[in-house]
């Protein structure tokens, strides 16, 4: 039973940030339709923004936020205005391909100045652990948590009660009611693209004294940001934070009850079984 | 801003359809002209260059009919790439099972797989679609990377040797050095283009690119969708599973990370057919030869200098070797943005639109001035 | 004079709403039935009933004589009823003439004589001057024409025409009103969903006319625009043929 608990738990943890990133892949969906397949590669930006930051400064990575949020803040509005605007009608498929394309370009470009050797960042807590009703919790996967926690209630209350906020729901729910209603929906846009760029930067960053970090270790992350998405309900801020939860889990007890060289494949069979069952994602829900 | 799409802003005359004689004669040409190229050289680094550039054309041409052709994005078609090797390759290496015989079942085996995908996944639309593909691919790296003692895993399999292919009393062919490699990959590419010609000039293209353009159209107009998006996706599979197996059968080494890659393989062959030209049949070949040579360019700028065009100690060759190694992935993801923005119909339609400016510039210099 | 096509008490619902409901009239052959309402009387649902694109949630469609619930919608194409879009469906990276012969092939597998076929049905809705136009850069009244030839190009016996009209000027109107009445001559049974009700006037033999999913009325063209829930419903005021 300890070992369900210890396992079900680390699985909420680390599911946290699955979820953080899971957010920012369905809020640009939801208000903008486009599928951002250059999403682990934001999450990798700021894996190594964090982890210069560290080097450079000495930074402790969950402080260092406060300058790499913003940044990829930016730079996710930079993407949206200059390349990602340009596709908005476009076949999905052609969207698909403009953010690989940008992916490769950015995985690629971090290759070449930072080549392809791992780089690991570890600060003093990096591997502790303190007792918890007897099982172990991961001192940074336990910060990781809190501050997803966090970033999510400020999402939940700016989206609500913030005019702004509001304005981002309304374009996601209907963007020619929107613009109809006064609300500038090419500022909306760029506006949810960098909050989505900033949400994954900032999962990178939470990541990053526990995973090893490399120019391509974006690609499993976006696959995996898809399936809590679809999990969720794609353009569901909800949805997404309970699929990575599950998600989170799922992959955990997979480790430890089948194999761990096959918890990835039991979540890509998940995602292959809502694709082909329930599309609408388990909450059925496309709205953010 | 629109995104611009430039094959339909005035209706042009659509090309001919029909079988066009002189491009047959055109063709024929080129493949006698290539297929002459190991006579004049031996230099294997040249060699290997045409050999990639057909395996790219292979695969380029494969892909583009279900995804040129049908519309249907698949960027997981690494399960089939991988199913050809992996098959060839274990049959060889377990079974001594002749490699000719073994990229048949490997093409088979695709075949096959392709059918239980296609069930899975052709009641998904658009990104739904691209989403499971990759999924699947994903899972079969997975599994193949796990049960290690039907594949070995990650150890992969190391080639030992290809028997020699005894044709008549007279001729045996033994897989030794690039030659033999080179003839066989340029009738694997022969064969894919050739097969993306047959299914544009017949009724299968035509169902294909009306699934393509509007399947509930198509569907209300008599053609059964779930049957062609299947055929179109069987050939697909069949010919990257040849490429797959022939690929393993050249490089010696194969493990599930080569072979069944999302980024290398699946993604590469989507780039192939994008960038050059999608959904026509010169499109996948311009799109290979472009990527391939810009990549070993990248990769190893020496050919340049074993060939001949650049010296020694030329600057560029340093240049590229400290700064840019590797760096073609970049360039890749480079073109496709610009592809996707500025020129949907990729390399092919920038230069038949050249081409096409070209004419009317020669037609308006021959008309007699109006006073 | 044998019903080929009957709708016999069909309801079709989308989560709880009835989108038509209890529908039943006969189309005898050869004849033109017209079908309208104000929009969101589930016109175009019947329709996708009838073609196979959802089946009915109750009640049935023989057509022929053969019930056409649960086909596909290429299967019901193969078996003699077509129809058009409401918002034109053109294969837009295909040719005018590539775009018909996608139609013709449903019952050849030789391009040679798709191509024939295909030029004929061009010629029928006059636009074979424009056969290697490409679809997509077409004008609205063009795309419509297209997409009656490509249909056609299947040899239907059954024609469901929705708004065909919609969006064309008076003489390109006017034009679908000729062919639609050459169509009938030529003995092709068709139903005209319309919102243009002097057109409908003049092609229909009958009308049946929706409401909120339910049949409100049918009959001859005259007596249904005398209708009284007609009046009230759709039309504000009869209208005279």
């Amino acid at each position: 039973m300890t070992l369900f608990l210890q396992s079900a738990l680390s699985g909420v943890l680390v599911g946290g940030v699955y979820a953080l990133i899971g957010i920012g892949l369905t809020m640009i969906f939801g208000v903008m339709r486009v599928i951002n397949f250059a999403h682990g590669d934001l999450l990798m930006l700021g894996m190594y923004l964090t982890w210069l930051l560290f080097k450079s400064l000495g930074l402790d990575p969950y402080l260092s936020l406060v300058i790499s949020a913003p940044l990829l803040f930016l730079w996710g509005a930079v993407l949206q205005k200059v390349f990602v605007n340009r596709v908005l009608g476009a076949l999905p498929q052609n969207q698909i391909l403009l953010t690989i394309g940008l992916g490769l370009m950015m995985s690629n470009a971090v290759m070449l100045v930072f080549t392809s050797d791992y780089q690991i960042l570890t600060t003093s807590y990096s591997s502790s652990s303190f007792d918890l009703f007897g099982l172990s919790v991961s001192v940074p996967l336990l910060y990781s948590f809190l501050v997803t926690v966090g970033i999510t209630l400020v999402l939940f209350w700016f989206l609500s009660r913030t005019d702004t906020g509001q304005a981002i729901r309304a374009t996601a729910q209907d963007r020619d009611a929107a613009q109809l209603m006064g609300i500038n929906v090419k500022r909306m846009s760029v506006l949810a693209f960098g909050l989505g760029t900033a949400l994954a930067g900032t999962a990178g960053a939470l990541l990053a004294p526990t995973y090893y970090i490399f120019p391509q270790v974006g690609g499993p992350f976006t696959l995996k940001a898809f399936v809590v998405v679809v999990l969720g309900g794609m353009g569901s801020i909800v949805g997404a934070t309970m699929g990575g939860i599950l998600i989170g889990v799922t992959e955990s007890l997979s480790a430890v009850y089948i194999a761990s060289g096959l918890k990835e494949l039991v979540v890509y069979v998940l995602f292959l079984a809502i694709l082909v069952f329930k599309p609408a994602g388990l909450l059925g829900k496309s709205r953010m | 801003m629109r995104l611009p799409m430039p094959s339909l802003r005035r209706p042009r005359p659509a090309p001919t359809r029909g079988f066009s004689t002189p491009a047959l004669l055109a063709w024929l040409a080129v493949i006698v002209a290539v297929a002459l190229v190991p006579q004049l050289t031996r230099k294997p680094s040249l060699l290997h260059l045409w050999i990639m550039v057909f395996l790219a054309i292979s695969q380029g041409a494969a892909w583009n009919v279900i995804g040129g052709y049908a519309g249907q994005y698949s960027v997981g078609h690494a399960a089939y790439f991988g199913m050809g090797a992996y098959t060839t390759m274990l049959l060889l290496e377990l079974a001594q099972l002749p490699p000719w015989w073994g990229i048949g079942l490997g093409m088979l085996n695709a075949v096959l797989l392709s059918l239980v995908i296609g069930a899975i996944t052709f009641r998904l639309r658009g990104p739904y679609f691209v989403l499971a593909s990759i999924a699947v691919a994903e899972i079969i790296r997975l599994a193949t990377l796990y049960w290690k003692d039907f594949t070995r895993g990650a150890e992969g399999i190391l080639l030992s040797g290809i028997p020699p292919l005894q044709l008549s009393e007279t001729l045996t062919v033994r897989f030794v050095g690039k030659q033999p490699f080179f003839y066989v990959a340029l009738g694997l590419a022969v064969l894919a283009v050739s097969a993306n010609w047959v299914v544009q000039h017949t009724k299968l293209g035509y169902y294909f690119q009306a699934i393509r353009e509007d399947q509930d159209a198509a569907h209300s107009l008599g053609i059964n969708l779930t049957l062609h998006k299947s055929v179109a996706l069987a050939i697909s599979a069949a010919f990257t599973a040849a490429a797959g197996a022939v690929f393993g059968l050249y490089v010696r080494f194969i493990d599930p990370n080569i072979v069944f890659s999302l980024p290398d393989v699946s993604v590469q062959m989507v780039l192939i057919c994008i960038i050059g030209g999608i959904g026509t049949i010169l499109g996948p070949v311009i799109g290979a030869v472009v990527m391939v040579l810009l990549g070993e360019t990248l990769r190893n700028p020496k050919w340049l200098v074993q060939v001949g065009v650049l010296g020694d100690e030329s600057p560029v060759v340093a240049f590229i070797e400290q700064r840019l190694s590797n760096a073609h992935v970049l360039v890749y993801g480079l073109l496709v943005v610009l592809v996707i923005l500025f020129a949907p119909d990729g390399i092919l339609g920038v230069l038949r639109g050249w081409w096409g400016r070209l004419g009317r510039r020669a037609a308006a210099a021959q008309r007699p001035e109006t006073t | 004079m044998t019903a080929i096509l009957q709708i016999k008490h069909v309801s079709k619902f989308f989560g709880g709403l009835a989108a038509n409901s209890d529908v039943s009239f006969d189309v005898e052959a050869g004849s033109i039935m017209g079908l309208i309402g104000p929009n969101g009387a589930g016109k175009t649902t019947l329709f996708n009933c009838i073609t196979g694109y959802y089946p009915p949630s109750k009640g049935e469609v023989l057509f022929k004589g053969v019930r056409m619930n649960g086909l596909q919608p290429n299967q019901v194409c193969r078996l003699g009823m077509a129809r058009t879009w409401q918002k034109v469906r053109p294969l837009a990276k295909l040719s005018v003439v590539d775009n018909v012969m996608v139609g013709a092939l449903a019952r050849t597998n030789s391009l040679r004589v798709a191509r024939e076929v295909a030029m004929e049905q061009l010629r029928v809705v006059r636009m074979d001057q424009k056969a290697g136009a490409l679809a997509g850069g077409l004008p609205i009244g063009e795309r419509k024409k297209l997409e009656v030839a490509r249909v056609l190009a299947t040899r239907p016996e059954l024609l469901l025409l929705d708004e065909v009209m919609g969006g064309l000027n008076p003489a390109e109107s006017e034009e679908i009103i000729q062919l639609i009445l050459e169509l009938k001559r030529l003995g092709l049974t068709q139903v005209v969903i319309e919102h243009d009700m002097k057109a409908i006037m003049r092609l229909s033999d009958r009308i049946v006319c929706l409401n909120s999913g339910e049949k409100l009325a049918e009959g001859t063209p005259h007596e249904v625009a005398h209708h009284k829930d007609v009046v009230a419903a759709y039309l504000g005021e009869a209208v005279d043929a």
